[in-house]
């Protein structure tokens, strides 16, 4: 049955890289999930990476999952075991195997081809899905096949597998359970016949302490932050990656008074959160790069009209219609620079799920602060990923409604104007509802009463105090983080998935000799001071482009830093960021100066 | 008492429908006795964008097409105000035509008053998708037919600038209607353009007043269906209550949602907000 195996003590390894590649909808993903759970059980932080099609059924869809000492948000470039469910899967996955690597494939279909697979990689073969069919009655049951096989790769004792069959299966009932743990058994008697024993197989992952997390994804935590940040009206349309957050606040956000609602497209459902907000609840929209881009002329009325907005952008690659399910970062320029005229506006792009959940709540506070749009801008991988984080601690949270006027407050005053020039720029406002607070609201230029008006002086007075609402909020922008050697000569610029990336890589490049520091800005728009001053104390600062113009090297310069001082590396071919790719690239221009 | 926006007075031409739809929304409010500060009256581009500005109610300018999922959003957000969403034919059938379909869909209680003078008159003149220059000199949408065509409408009325009587009497119904809690209200009111589109002395031949005939029963919809088809084929145009669904026909959306939506003050929800984390412990 096996290829070639070869007993020896298991190699002990704290940092685990397993990838599942079947077909959409065949169950193969399962395989990672229930390698999480155990993982988790262990104490290790786990993270999981979907690599599907926009397709529901079909296509080739892989999973992979990385098990750690400490919280990571990435799953490396090598993989210590890959589970490969038929041929297609192979292509993809053949250039991440090699040193210690295992690879476990269902023969079922077709044999490995002659070459693919480098010769250093240890091969183990089984029909998995013929034995399923044959043995238990139906092919499903290959992914609790396997598993079993996983688990003994990895020395992780039957018991605990089975004890993690039992709860996963209870809400399915007894002869589920009992047909899985059935399939579980053959799986230890194939690795059996590949000299794999009970918690003595090629590898020995290491126990950890990490307590209790969260398991999430980026989407579901700009849902959650969106309902702690106090968020009740909520407009979207379907549009992959960025659904889950729609969803989930359909599913949630009643409990609490909220709407969250199916427009019939991207430009009802920007404007009903516009109308929405208009009442003086915290309102959000949110799409990826097609529906943002349809949104343009809304986000413009509610930086210009002084409209507290929300607006969730969660990337894929472009252009157009592009590659729904793969990552990118290249709608950087539309989310800073997009639309019509001049208006201002926030742009926050987390790197983690738990820093989309506190990013979240800062929008929300910042948008009806300011009144002025606020985006939340991710990427395909930290929207759809899911990672282990520490729980919110809510005591953190605070809820700022800036200006607001009630009704005591208007009467006190001699005089309401929406639009008051003010010395900070903001101006107090009322909303519908609020006696004696009656106002006009317009997207056109306007006096301070919101009286539509061209007159010059006026006109510049208003785009004078828009921007100024920009300075004031400074020192309420979202700080960036840093990871590494702050003493390194060598910086490194990352948004959204870079993060994770990014941390491994200059953990990578460390092994390498070569010292650097990893720079978040957390704030992209406007770029806050200590972004600039990383950049001017650093003598070389790598910028990670995850677009093919270099799109965040560009909002730097666009934000007056010199292009002198930025190196940029480009990525561009759909995949996720891989951590060593990155510090090789970093590494090789480094020796080569 | 402290001091509001100036009330200024309208940009239209002299002799513009528009006077009359303002004077019947805003004459509307005090009838209704609606207080102003309760009510939103949104509005859409053009001539007839400007509405909201001369009145004493909360006020919103949308975008162009957008007035209604605006005002959507605003009565979902907050049911206690009074929604009135305003806006000319360019903006309500042309770039605003797919959101009035989901109005009707959605069913939301909120009310939307079109302008209908048949052309674009800010941008001096060009033909809108309403205008009588159609096809086979036909007017090429009926805005009412499309809504009795959708299952989920519930008030369908047409005005006439010309009848100023019967205009408030349809204003404070459509106001009412969606006030009530019994949905989408829309109200057509033919006000013609002096400038560009002056067709005022055809209309008293080309309007059918379903309110004059006794035997009109605007709770059936396949017969207003059928009158209205029949008046299309002979260049006719029905006006008044055409269809008003009864109130038990179709639930509103967004009538009471379970609490106000203002009270986002943290200390009240943190424990709901526990048990939604825990779900994700894992």
């Amino acid at each position: 049955m096996e290829k070639e195996n070869k007993v020896a003590e298991p190699i002990q390894i704290d940092d685990v890289n397993v990838l599942v590649s079947g077909q959409g909808g065949d169950g193969s993903l399962t395989v990672t999930n229930m390698l999480g759970s155990l993982l988790r059980a262990r104490g290790m932080g786990v993270y999981t990476e979907r690599d599907v099609l926009s397709r529901i059924k079909g296509g080739k869809a892989a999973a992979s999952l990385r098990g750690s000492l400490n919280e990571r948000f990435v799953v490396r470039d090598r993989l210590q075991l890959a589970v490969i469910m038929d041929e297609e899967g192979l292509h993809g996955v053949a250039n991440r195997l090699g040193g210690d690597s295992v690879l476990l494939y269902d023969s079922s279909d077709a044999p490995i081809p002659e070459g693919l697979i480098s010769d250093d990689v240890r091969v183990l073969v089984a029909p998995f899905g013929r034995l399923a069919v044959r043995r238990l009655g139906r092919i499903l049951y290959k992914n609790s096949i396997s598993t079993g096989v996983v688990a003994r790769i990895l020395s992780i004792p039957d018991e605990e597998v089975r004890t993690e069959f039992r709860a996963r299966f209870k809400r399915l009932g007894g002869a589920i359970i009992d047909q899985n743990l059935k399939a579980l058994d053959l799986g230890f008697e194939i690795a059996e016949g590949m000299e794999l024993s009970s918690d003595t197989g090629v590898f020995r992952v290491d126990k950890g302490d990490i307590g209790e997390r969260l398991l999430m994804t980026g989407n579901e935590a700009i849902g959650m932050g969106f309902v702690v940040g106090g968020g009740r009206f909520f407009a979207g349309y379907p549009i992959t990656p960025a659904t889950d957050v729609l969803e989930f606040l359909q599913r949630h956000l009643p409990t609490f008074g909220g709407v969250a609602w199916q427009g019939e497209d991207e430009l009802a459902s920007v404007n009903m959160a516009i109308g929405a907000s208009l009442t003086g609840v915290r309102s959000g929209t949110g799409s990826s790069g097609p529906g943002i881009a349809l949104m343009q002329e809304g986000i413009g009325q509610a930086g210009s009209g002084e409209v507290p907005l929300v607006v969730v952008d969660t990337q894929r690659a472009g252009p157009s219609t592009g590659m729904p399910t793969k990552p990118e970062q290249s709608d950087l320029n539309m989310v800073c620079f997009g639309g019509n005229g001049d208006f201002e506006r926030i742009v926050l792009v987390p790197g983690d799920p738990e820093d989309c959940f506190w990013l979240t709540v800062d929008a929300c506070n910042l948008a009806q602060k300011y009144q002025m749009p606020v985006f939340v801008v991710t990427d395909q991988a930290i929207s759809q990923n899911t990672a282990s984080v520490p729980r919110f601690d809510l005591d953190q949270v605070k809820i700022d409604v800036g200006k607001r006027l009630s009704e005591e407050d208007l009467k006190s005053l001699e005089k309401y104007q929406r639009y008051a020039i003010t010395e900070d720029g903001v101006s107090p406002y009322s909303v519908p509802g609020t006696p004696g607070g009656q106002s006009l609201v317009t997207g056109n230029e306007r006096d301070e009463f919101g009286n539509v008006t061209t007159l010059p002086g006026i006109r510049q007075k208003m785009a004078d105090k828009r921007k100024l609402k920009l300075e004031t909020a400074k020192d309420d922008l979202p700080k960036p983080r840093e990871y590494g050697d702050e003493s390194a000569e060598i910086g490194i610029v990352v948004v959204n998935a870079g993060w994770g990336a990014g941390m491994d890589a200059v953990d990578e490049l460390k092994k390498l000799g070569v010292a650097s520091r990893l720079h978040h800005p957390r704030t992209l728009w406007p770029l806050t001071d200590e972004t600039r001053s990383f950049i001017d104390e650093k003598k070389r600062v790598y910028v990670i482009d995850h677009s093919s113009s270099a799109q965040l090297s560009g909002v730097l310069m666009h934000a007056g830093i010199s292009s002198q001082k930025l190196h940029s590396i480009m990525r561009y071919d759909g995949t996720p960021l891989r951590p060593v790719d990155l510090a090789e690239e970093i590494y090789r221009r480094e020796t080569e100066k | 008492m402290t001091e509001t926006f100036p009330i200024k007075q309208p940009i239209w031409c002299a002799g513009c429908g528009h006077f009359g739809v303002l004077a019947a929304m805003d004459a509307s409010f005090d009838r209704l006795e609606i207080p102003r500060h309760d009510a939103l009256v949104l509005a859409g581009i053009g001539c007839s964008g400007t509405v909201q500005n001369h009145m004493p109610s909360y006020g919103y300018h949308a975008l162009h097409g957008r007035v209604v999922p605006s005002a959507i959003g605003a009565k979902l957000a907050n049911p206690d105000l009074t929604v009135v969403a305003a806006g000319g034919d360019g903006d309500g059938y042309a770039i605003g035509g797919g959101h009035l379909l989901h109005a009707f869909r959605t069913n939301a209680n909120i009310t939307y008053v079109v302008m209908n003078n048949e052309t674009y008159g800010l941008t001096k003149g060009q033909p809108s998708p309403s205008n009588a220059g159609g096809y086979q000199g036909q007017r090429e949408m009926d805005p009412i037919m499309v809504g009795l065509s959708l299952p989920g409408s519930t008030f369908l009325a047409r005005a006439y600038t010309g009848a100023p009587a019967q205009l408030d009497d349809l204003m404070d119904a459509a106001i009412n209607h969606a006030r009530a809690g019994q949905g989408f209200a829309f109200l057509e009111v033919i006000s013609p353009c002096v400038t560009y589109n002056d067709n005022y002395h055809e209309w008293p031949s080309t309007l059918v007043n379903v309110d004059e005939d006794e035997g009109y029963d605007p709770s059936d919809r396949a017969t207003a269906m059928a009158l209205n088809m029949k008046l299309a084929s002979e260049g006719k145009v029905a006006a008044g209550l055409i269809y008003r669904a009864s109130a038990t026909l179709r639930e509103a959306t967004g009538d009471s949602p379970p609490t106000p939506l203002e009270g986002i003050d943290l200390p009240r929800f943190t424990d709901s907000y526990e048990q939604v984390l825990d779900g994700y412990v894992g």
